[in-house]
């Protein structure tokens, strides 16, 4: 009895302002409030709320059969109790009904992975402490940034006790074989790797709106009907998705909300068909074969690997900065400049300075707040030049209060 | 420099025959117009046969794959025709002239065989055996009475145009427009015109002279216009009123050159300017930012290669904000005073207020200058790799300039990614481009190009 199973990113990242040569030293406050905000609305009213109310919806109408499975990244839950506390208070509700399941990943949805497995632990946990505290459950699934992934990776997580890890289906690494069973990742003995079936789950993400696709307008049934091929070979088929495809990727006015709501019953249709929060599906289900990923993979642009974040000098020297202060900035016990320095890691910074060009470019350029991926460098350094003084200061001014406190105590 | 060799040879009778109409023209050149005319119809005539009327013409001067005719020679058909048959001008069998007497008027096909009546300064009568020609004379372009001059122009290259065969008239800038129409109502043949630079571009959004008058006529008589960039084409939009519809876009192209680096003489970084010191090229924004710069950062020189009437200001300014020593005005440089500057320079800076193209960007490109440049140029849509400001944002250039010579990993990024958008910047690119235009419009047949 195949399980179909959904899961959607929820993230949010505090994009800095443009913050000029002119503003180290005088200006410590990185963020771009104001659009941080403006964005935060607008996909909460186009996207959140709306797709929130639907899911609601059909989970009550399929009487708990429905079922769906969330990643809510640290940022976007800070977000949403900065400036849109309603659209958490829909998430809570959903969470109430049982049949939502939320996952686990790095608090500011960092590359920390790549950089430091201390810092990556310590992200986690906070991200642990963050879901309990809204949402009363404890994460037994990770899923890594932007499913940045590889054999490494698994064995840590299976280490830190989850039972499950989510994964791009990479056609290299499949050698024909199917994503739509659970595989075990090689080096790995009890942690089960659920693989994103990226033909089915791009068919909505990219492909529900375009004219040009021979398929569309695609409907709840055709779509459905492609589901329900799998059966007799597949146990788990992994739609994995942004939760922005609903209503902010793909409009409402393309018919996506109304696919949505038909997709469960038609799914369903077929009595073999059910939904599976991906906790319940690594509990009914085996591994069937081992996935060997030695490097890494993601599910970012064609390349499918970490070039979308990590493959110009721009990214990699700043990513080598930023992490180049974990000692300074955890031994400061400082929570302000700890904070900094985590939202200072989210992906989407080292995102915006991708310069590929001619190709994957466009979806770059799409999601960036600034001019050019220059812009995002320029203003990124001028950032943690500023950060970085403020550490100097930091010490300094602790030296100073030591060397205080001796006279006093002489 | 152009390759100098035999006469046109002959051209496959299928390619498209393309009637050129150009003012500047090597070796007789005053700006980028000439070498931009000059390298796209060497590139064309890989795709078309190109005639090229110009007013001035040096016979030592010839084009590969060009038909090249300077209103200031003549033609030995012409001459045998009037029963010369002197052996000095055997040797000239490509160079065309007018009849003797020229009609100003127009009047349908029939004019190329009416006599024309027309006085100027510009003709001069030449003695030929027994029968007087007279041909068209400037000493310079520019200079004198520039509005006769073209109108002249238009005349004798309208009349000329009788007796040559083509499929598409092809003009370049405001000099040839009235040569372009007048050809246009002789014959009836399509007229692309090809814009390098409009009088808004040069003397300011409210420059309504006759130049400007001349350019909208023009431009709304013509067929199509091929801007050098969407920032062209998008003045003649908004500043002529002529339709988006008639507007394709042909970005320039450059040609290649053997860069080298060569040793600087002083240990602070360089920042470099190239071009004439007027208004359009926004050269006291380049004072205010070397300025701002020299704020944060002593280490600098800032370098103007070029002269123009900002000349003198442009040293005051600087020297009133007492910036003085780490700037300096170069006067005209010829070109290779200019690659050798640019191959001490470390960030190329343009400010231009209007630039419909801006191909000295392309040349830092060349020698691996990282550049910083207005957004108000033709020139930032091809390159990916550079920095972008709104030439008025003298702070947000401050800026890039800062960070280029503060941050090696940005300065070698911009570099590689320019020598990427370098590949896509050549005459061959700009001259298919012409031709897809000819298509879009239906000016050729699609068939005979293929």
């Amino acid at each position: 009895m195949p399980s179909v199973c959904f899961y959607f990113q929820v993230h949010q990242p505090f994009r800095i302002k443009r913050y000029s040569f002119f503003d180290i030293g005088k200006d410590h406050f990185y963020e771009d409030d104001e659009k941080n905000q403006v964005i935060l609305d607008k996909v909460s009213e186009k996207c959140y709320l709306k797709t929130n109310r639907k899911m609601l919806d059909l989970i009550n109408r399929h009487k708990g059969k429905f079922k769906i499975s969330y990643s809510l990244s640290g940022t976007a839950i800070e977000q949403f109790e900065k400036y849109r506390p309603d659209v958490l208070e829909s998430f809570k509700d959903l969470a109430k009904t049982g049949c939502v399941e939320f996952l686990s990943e790095t608090y500011y949805h960092s590359l920390s992975f790549i950089f430091s497995k201390e810092e990556f632990r310590r992200q986690i946990e906070m991200h642990r402490a963050k879901i309990k505290e809204h949402f009363g459950q404890t994460p037994k699934i990770f899923r890594n940034t932007e499913l940045i992934y590889n054999n490494e990776l698994a064995s840590v997580i299976e280490k830190m006790g989850f039972k499950g890890i989510l994964c791009e289906g990479v056609d290299r690494l499949l050698k024909d074989r199917t994503p739509n069973y659970l595989y075990q990742p090689a080096g790995s003995l009890k942690i089960k790797t659920f693989l994103k079936n990226y033909s089915l789950s791009d068919d909505i993400a990219f492909r529900f709106s375009d004219r040009n696709w021979k398929e569309w307008p695609l409907q709840a049934d055709t779509f459905a009907s492609w589901v329900h091929q799998i059966a007799g070979n597949g146990e788990v088929l992994n739609l994995f998705m942004d939760y922005e495809t609903f209503g902010e990727h793909q409009w409402e006015e393309t018919g996506i909300f109304d696919f949505l709501d038909y997709l469960p019953k038609e799914i369903m249709s077929h009595s073999d068909f059910d939904f599976k929060t991906l906790s319940e599906a690594a509990d009914s289900y085996k591994v069937r074969d081992i996935y060997d990923a030695p490097d890494f993979i993601s599910w970012a642009d064609a390349e499918r690997d970490l070039s979308a974040w990590l493959s110009n000098p721009m990214e990699k020297e700043a990513a080598k900065r930023i992490y180049a202060l974990e000692e300074r900035v955890i031994k400061s016990e400082n929570k302000d400049l700890i904070e900094v320095w985590g939202k200072l890691q989210t992906s989407d910074h080292f995102y915006y300075m991708c310069t590929k060009f001619w190709s994957d470019g466009d979806v770059h350029k799409y999601f960036s707040p600034y001019d050019s991926p220059y812009d995002a460098y320029i203003y990124y350094m001028n950032v943690l030049a500023d950060f970085e003084s403020t550490i100097d200061l930091f010490y300094k001014d602790k030296k100073e209060a030591k060397k205080l406190e001796k006279k006093s105590n002489l | 420099m152009p390759e100098i060799t035999k006469p046109a040879p002959v051209k496959s009778p299928d390619l498209p025959k393309i009637l050129m109409l150009g003012w500047e023209f090597p070796p007789v050149i005053n700006g980028g117009l000439g070498v931009a005319c000059h390298d796209l119809c060497i590139a064309l005539s890989k795709y078309a046969n190109v005639t090229m009327i110009i007013p001035k013409s040096n016979p030592d001067f010839v084009v590969k794959n060009l038909n090249l005719i300077g209103l200031n020679t003549i033609d030995a058909k012409t001459l045998r025709n009037i029963g010369f048959a002197g052996e000095n001008y055997k040797k000239l069998n490509k160079v065309h002239y007018i009849d003797t007497h020229l009609n100003p008027y127009y009047n349908g096909k029939s004019a190329g065989n009416q006599p024309l009546d027309l006085k100027s300064q510009y003709l001069k009568s030449i003695q030929i055996g027994n029968e007087t020609a007279e041909v068209f004379h400037i000493d310079d372009l520019y200079g004198g009475d520039v509005i006769e001059k073209v109108t002249v122009f238009g005349k004798l290259a309208a009349k000329l145009a009788c007796s040559l065969d083509f499929d598409v008239i092809h003009a370049h800038d405001w000099m040839t427009m009235i040569a372009g129409m007048e050809i246009k109502a002789q014959t009836g043949k399509p007229l692309v015109m090809h814009i390098h630079s409009l009088e808004v571009d040069r003397g300011g959004p409210n420059s309504k002279g006759w130049v400007y008058q001349m350019e909208k006529h023009g431009m709304e008589y013509a067929d199509v216009l091929m801007p050098v960039s969407h920032f062209t084409g998008k003045i003649i939009h908004d500043y002529y009123g002529i339709p988006m519809s008639k507007i394709h876009t042909c970005h320039n192209g450059i040609r290649p050159v053997v860069p080298f680096r060569g040793e600087k003489l002083f240990k602070e970084k360089m920042v470099l300017f190239v071009g004439r010191l007027t208004r359009q090229k926004g050269p006291e924004f380049f004072v205010d930012i070397a300025e701002k710069v020299l704020e944060y950062n002593q280490d600098v020189r800032f370098v103007m290669a070029g002269t123009g009437e900002y000349f003198n200001p442009l040293l005051e300014r600087a020297a009133q904000k007492g910036i003085a020593h780490r700037f300096h005005l170069t006067g005209f440089l010829n070109l290779d005073k200019v690659r050798q500057l640019l191959s001490i320079a470390d960030v190329y800076m343009m400010p231009s207020v209007s630039e419909p193209f801006g191909l000295s960007a392309v040349e830092a490109v060349q020698f691996g200058v990282p550049s910083v440049i207005s957004k108000q140029s033709g020139v930032s849509e091809v390159l990916q790799g550079s920095l972008k400001f709104d030439y008025w944002d003298v702070n947000r250039a401050a800026q890039y300039v800062l960070a280029l010579l503060n941050d090696e990993v940005l300065s070698e990024k911009i570099k590689e990614d320019a020598y990427k958008d370098l590949e896509h910047i050549s005459w061959d690119n700009a001259s298919q481009t012409v031709i897809a235009g000819y298509k879009k419009f239906n000016l050729i047949q699609d068939k005979v190009t293929s």
